[in-house]
């Protein structure tokens, strides 16, 4: 489950859940198709519509109907399994930079440690290690995309430990 | 003198426009470029690239020494300047001429007399060019009411020395008058130090109508045709067209006439651009001219079949204009949209930003003169202006849907843009009835609010946000990275 909200009403938080080509949003399904890189078919109302997409960190650039809006995904304040655990998950920037390669890639498992993605900041190349073990969820720089320090570089689920 | 090899002393869109027409004449090419500017579209066109300095960036294109000397460097024989930087600086062309290169523009003394307001003015007024009747203060200040009042109201005081809208008063009877020659004067010493004033005709919501001129090195001069540039917002034009929609021939004879008895007169060669004001009324004023090609020439472009820039080359090469004034043909009408970087529903405040996703309108009719290409960043360096987008049709209503669905089409994400505000200004039916005047921004301000979202639009726009995050690694990538797929190592 990730939280996003409209730049333009940031107090309203919306859930958004994707299982397969389905999308849960607030509760509700819709049908959504990938057409091409950043092109996507998904219903308003009863019409299937093309939106456009473009990504830039956790801040997405939408356009439906020849108008466009921003959208933020926001960390939740606490993440499912660890307690204390906002950010535990995540992997941040220690000073702005660029996304030089990805190692992983999102969906896989990975283990405490291991390299996840290469950055360069001030002319030094560092390889970017997961927190935790569990699932790297998401990288939200792709490979040439700069970022502030700061910035979550990868976010990883941890796995449920069982009772 | 044939041009072999062009230095294009400008950026973004018209460095490509300029560098097209070149390469199609078989000119050679040089562009530009700065650190904080190298993702323009013509540096992947042009023949050759050279890089400027200076900081901050806009200094490297206003540095005439150096891009004249860049240009030798580079062996080229011609200047092409553009619009804006130094286009209009006759010291600009003059040292151009003077270093034995050739100056896509006119003379320096014609760009000197013009550049001047009011050498303008003065040489309109000798010309029989009608200009805003107006009194000086000082040539007669014991009877300054008495000749304001004789040009006729509404009428404007404002101070000599001023400008930006303070000290100015608007007066429409004769009893408001001794006041407001009073709260002006008292205005303008206030913000200027300096009381002296002007009294000028008012103009109430005035269009703006500019006539394209075209002169050549034998002699010859004509029109081709006026543009109206009415959709301004900070006294910047949005939207252009030609023809001018509601003008009457017999206006736009009187019009295009004088611009033409007034460009001659002033021996002018190559491409200018005559502006004036045009009252509800039918009377018509000179304000002034550009002696350069302007943003918003592609819609002359598209209603009359020519290439101007290309007219520009011959006229700088000292061929004859390729057409007699009455060989000129117009069709249609053709409508342009700024595609600027603001947001212009926050009070048009600039954006800067990345641009990540870049989808290009086509279709019949449709023109497209980009300046970015994708991943260029847009910052406050330069000019907020990104794109420029024109539709041709052969009924002003055509011309206005095929925009209409083309700024729809227009994708620039990353960075605000005014396309939307754009969609809603050609929507609005005063605009579509051609009742535009420089006022119409802001008096239907109301009326051009979006919208907000409605519940289904925030749904699917949530719902791709999602799809797209859990798919991040295909998203907005190149499709060679894309294609590869998720890797580990």
């Amino acid at each position: 489950m990730t939280t996003y909200v409209f730049r333009s009403d940031a107090g309203q938080r919306h859930q958004v859940l994707k299982r397969g080509d389905t999308v849960h949003v607030d509760g509700s399904p819709l049908s959504v198709r990938a057409l091409d890189a950043g092109h996507y078919l998904a219903p308003v109302g009863a019409r299937p519509a093309h939106v456009h997409v473009a990504t830039h960190g956790d801040t997405l650039y939408l356009q439906l109907h020849g108008r466009s809006c921003v959208v933020e995904r926001v960390d939740p304040t606490h993440s499912g399994a660890s307690a204390g655990a906002a950010g535990q998950g995540s992997a941040s920037a220690p000073m702005p930079g660029v996304v030089v390669s990805w190692i992983a890639a999102p969906g896989v498992q990975v283990a405490a440690g291991e390299a996840l993605l290469v950055i360069e900041s001030m002319k030094l190349q560092m390889t970017i290690e997961a927190p935790q073990s569990g699932t790297l969820e998401d990288l939200p720089f792709q490979p040439g995309q700069t970022f502030q320090r700061g910035a979550v570089l990868a976010r990883v689920r941890p796995e449920e430990t069982p009772a | 003198m044939t041009i072999r090899k062009l230095f294009i002393a400008n950026r973004a869109e018209i460095a490509l426009r300029v560098t097209r027409t070149a390469q199609r004449m078989g000119i050679a090419t040089v562009v530009p470029w700065h650190a904080k500017d190298r993702h323009g579209p013509a540096l992947k066109v042009a023949d050759e690239t050279v890089e400027l300095h200076g900081e901050p960036p806009v200094s490297a294109w206003l540095d005439g020494a150096a891009l004249i000397q860049t240009a030798i460097a580079s062996g080229c024989d011609a200047i092409h300047p553009g619009y804006g930087f130094l286009s209009e600086n006759a010291g600009f062309a003059r040292a151009v001429a003077e270093a034995g290169l050739t100056f896509v523009g006119p003379p320096a003394e014609v760009i000197e007399l013009m550049g001047d307001k009011i050498t303008a003015r003065q040489f309109a007024q000798r010309h029989q060019v009608p200009v805003t009747p107006s009194a000086d203060e000082a040539e007669d200040p014991q009877h300054f009411a008495e000749r304001a009042a004789a040009i006729g109201f509404p009428l404007l005081i404002k101070g000599a020395a001023g400008g930006g809208g303070k000290g100015m008063q608007i007066v429409r009877e004769a009893a408001a008058l001794p006041q407001a020659i009073a709260t002006a004067r008292a205005e303008s010493l206030r913000y200027f130090g300096d009381g002296r004033l002007l009294a000028e005709r008012f103009v109430e919501q005035p269009r703006h109508i500019e006539v394209q001129v075209f002169g050549d090195s034998h002699g010859q001069l004509i029109h081709l045709g006026e543009r109206e540039c009415s959709i301004q917002r900070r006294f910047q034009k949005l939207i252009e067209e030609s023809p001018a929609p509601t003008l009457s021939p017999e206006l736009r004879e009187r019009i295009c006439g004088a611009a033409v008895r007034l460009a001659s007169a002033a021996g002018y060669v190559n491409a200018g651009t005559v502006e004036c004001i045009v009252a509800p009324t039918g009377e018509f004023y000179f304000l002034e001219m550009n002696t350069r090609l302007q943003v918003e020439h592609p819609v002359t472009e598209m209603v009359t079949g020519l290439d101007l820039v290309e007219w520009q080359l011959r006229v700088a090469q000292g061929e004859h204009l390729p057409l007699a004034q009455a060989q000129v043909r117009w069709h249609g009408s053709a409508i342009e949209c700024r595609v600027l970087a603001e947001d212009a529903d926050a009070g048009f405040v600039p954006d800067t930003g990345q641009v990540l996703l870049l989808g290009e309108p086509q279709g019949p009719g449709i023109r497209f003169d980009n300046g970015v290409t994708q991943g260029a960043r847009v910052s406050a360096d330069f000019d907020s202006m990104l794109a420029k987008l024109i539709a041709h049709g052969a009924t002003r209503d055509l011309a206005i849907a095929r925009l209409r669905q083309a700024l729809q089409d227009t994708l620039m994400l990353g960075v605000t843009v005014n396309t939307d505000f754009l969609g809603r200004v050609l929507a609005h039916p005063a605009f579509q009835a051609g009742a535009t005047d420089t006022g119409f921004l802001e008096r239907h301000k109301a009326e051009l609010r979006p919208r907000d979202w409605n519940e289904d639009e925030r749904r699917a726009l949530l719902a791709v946000a999602g799809a797209v995050s859990r798919d991040s690694h295909s998203s907005a990538l190149p499709e060679v990275f894309a294609a590869m797929g998720a890797w580990r190592n």
